[in-house]
């Protein structure tokens, strides 16, 4: 009689089961698989599931994860401080990160929570497209997070090697600037409104 | 930072302070390791650019690279080829040289004792003649040490060059997987510009060289000038220091111009040579190739030139400029750094 059918009459009596499933064993044994990779999941398919990113072929983004750096950060560990020179723009391949915006710069607290950001998700892309950019918030990592970042010097030696990759690259981030940008003005056209209803009722 | 991260940061720092004291401990690893670096970010433009695009790109990128190299390399196997008879000759005439030099010297000081009724006791010329032969025999008896450390280069250049062209990738990842996350950013960025500007201002100078070198060879062969092939290469040669280099280069067709008895040896016609040779330098070649790259005061460029040649002679010299920029954009950022943050 196989394991599985002893299990399941012992279930069906109501006995109680006295062999317990090594839980902790089948994954090492799965994980110490030849065929175990299968199951991570690559750069490639990472990419291909980022929205940004989802007009590259897949030639186009082999290409793009050679420029990429890996970073891996513990919980808590600051990614880049509000007011730090930014070059980057990075992209979570694992884990998430919390933003914490400082209202008074003078204040040596990290400020106020804005927004985690989750796998898939990126941030920093200012940092990316500005000349001397400086970031507006602090970044830190929510949990043990991995990061896939591009630089500004990647981005010069992409657009001088795989110029076509480079330009659709900074197009894609451009579209991400101009969303933002967008978002910002609806915001600041709302904020607008409620200071003159403010003022209107002093 | 936790503590681990602490930790982290300081082995870093540990390790490239060690790494630092090595290459300062051993110069003789140090140097032919720099010199193929340099060769490496010299070539790395070009070697991009073979690799890169459509077969018509890089076949129009090799011709232009072939016809740019017969172009630089002209005026050093010129030199090469005429140095035998060019030394030949100006080795033949140091007496002659010797002897006009005693003679006017012998002028002024019988001159300024009829003025001034002052002798003058000093005898220069044999002095300088003197210190030049013991040079010479210096230079002749420490031949075999220069011959074997010119065997160790031949060996142990074109190994790192195979390895900055095969491994260079793969390095400089691992080394900057290494570097501690708070610094990452800025120390890539930085790495990245000096690489960048090292490179660039190499070519540049190289170019510059052989502008000037090839403008003062042509002009002087023109005018009927003697040595010309020696007296281009090594203006173009001392033209690779800012400010000072073309004032040295033109110190020996100066001597030759002074001390020839030739009436066709015209001083005029040399001086104009070399004028117009660094007068499109100046305008033309240094602000299209080189002052873009190296944006420094000249006074720091002067003072940095004879620092770099106390700390490492003429190979100080030259790559001392580039290092003093990467320092000027490394204290820039520690400074609007620190600007911010206070």
């Amino acid at each position: 009689m196989s394991y599985e059918k002893k299990l399941m009459e012992k279930n069906s009596k109501g006995e109680p089961s006295t062999d317990r499933l090594d839980i902790p064993l089948l994954k090492y044994l799965w994980d110490a698989s030849p065929l175990s990779f299968l199951t991570k999941e690559s750069y490639h398919d990472f990419f291909k599931k980022v929205s940004v990113l989802s007009s590259f072929s897949d030639n186009e983004i082999r290409l793009f994860t050679k420029f990429l750096h890996r970073r891996e950060f513990m919980t808590n560990e600051v990614i880049f401080k509000q007011g730090d020179s930014g070059y980057g723009f990075y992209f979570i391949f694992s884990g998430s990160v919390n933003i914490f915006a400082n209202h008074y710069p003078q204040n040596e607290d990290q400020g106020e929570f804005i927004i985690r950001l989750d796998k898939r998700q990126y941030f920093g892309e200012m940092g990316l497209l500005e000349e001397f950019n400086r970031r507006s918030a602090t970044v830190t990592a929510a949990e043990n997070t991995v990061l896939l970042g591009i630089f500004k010097p990647d981005l010069e030696r992409m657009l001088e090697q795989y110029p076509v990759l480079g330009a659709k690259f900074l197009g894609e981030t451009s579209l991400i600037m101009a969303n933002r940008m967008g978002q910002l003005t609806r915001e600041i056209i709302v904020l607008k409104k409620k200071v003159k209803e403010l003022e209107q009722r002093i | 930072m936790n503590r681990n991260q602490k930790i982290k940061l300081y082995l870093f720092l540990f390790l490239l302070a060690a790494t630092i004291i090595f290459a300062i401990m051993f110069p003789r690893l140090t140097l032919p390791f720099g010199f193929a670096y340099i060769i490496y970010l010299m070539s790395r433009p070009f070697t991009l650019r073979l690799t890169t695009g459509s077969r018509k790109q890089r076949l129009s990128y090799f011709v232009l690279i072939m016809i740019s190299l017969t172009f630089l390399c002209f005026p050093l196997i010129a030199t090469i080829y005429n140095s035998d008879t060019d030394f030949g000759s100006l080795s033949n005439q140091l007496p002659e040289i010797q002897r006009v030099l005693q003679d006017k010297f012998f002028a002024i000081k019988v001159k300024v004792f009829e003025k001034y009724g002052i002798r003058i006791n000093l005898d220069p010329v044999s002095y300088i003649m003197a210190k030049l032969e013991s040079q010479g025999t210096v230079l002749i008896s420490q031949f075999p040490n220069y011959l074997s450390s010119l065997f160790e280069w031949l060996l142990l250049v074109p190994l790192f060059l195979y390895f900055f062209f095969m491994e260079s990738r793969r390095f400089s990842r691992n080394f900057l997987e290494a570097i501690p996350n708070p610094i990452f950013e800025k120390s890539y960025v930085l790495f990245s510009q000096f690489n960048a500007k090292f490179g660039e201002y190499i070519i540049a100078k190289f170019i510059e060289a052989t502008i000037v070198g090839t403008l003062v060879t042509v002009g002087l062969l023109l005018i009927g000038f003697p040595y010309p092939f020696i007296l281009g290469f090594v203006a173009g040669i001392t033209n690779i220091l800012p400010y000072i280099g073309p004032v040295i280069g033109f110190v020996p067709a100066f001597f030759i111009a002074l001390l020839s008895k030739d009436p066709s040896v015209s001083m005029l016609g040399m001086v104009i040579i070399y004028g117009l040779a660094n007068l499109i330098d100046m305008i033309l070649v240094f602000p299209l190739l080189v002052s873009k790259i190296v944006n420094l005061h000249p006074i720091v460029v002067v003072v940095s030139i004879v620092i770099g040649s106390q700390l490492a002679g003429i190979v100080g010299m030259i790559v001392i400029i580039p290092f003093i920029a990467f320092f000027k954009l490394l204290f820039k950022e520690i400074y609007k750094d620190l600007s911010v943050h206070l």
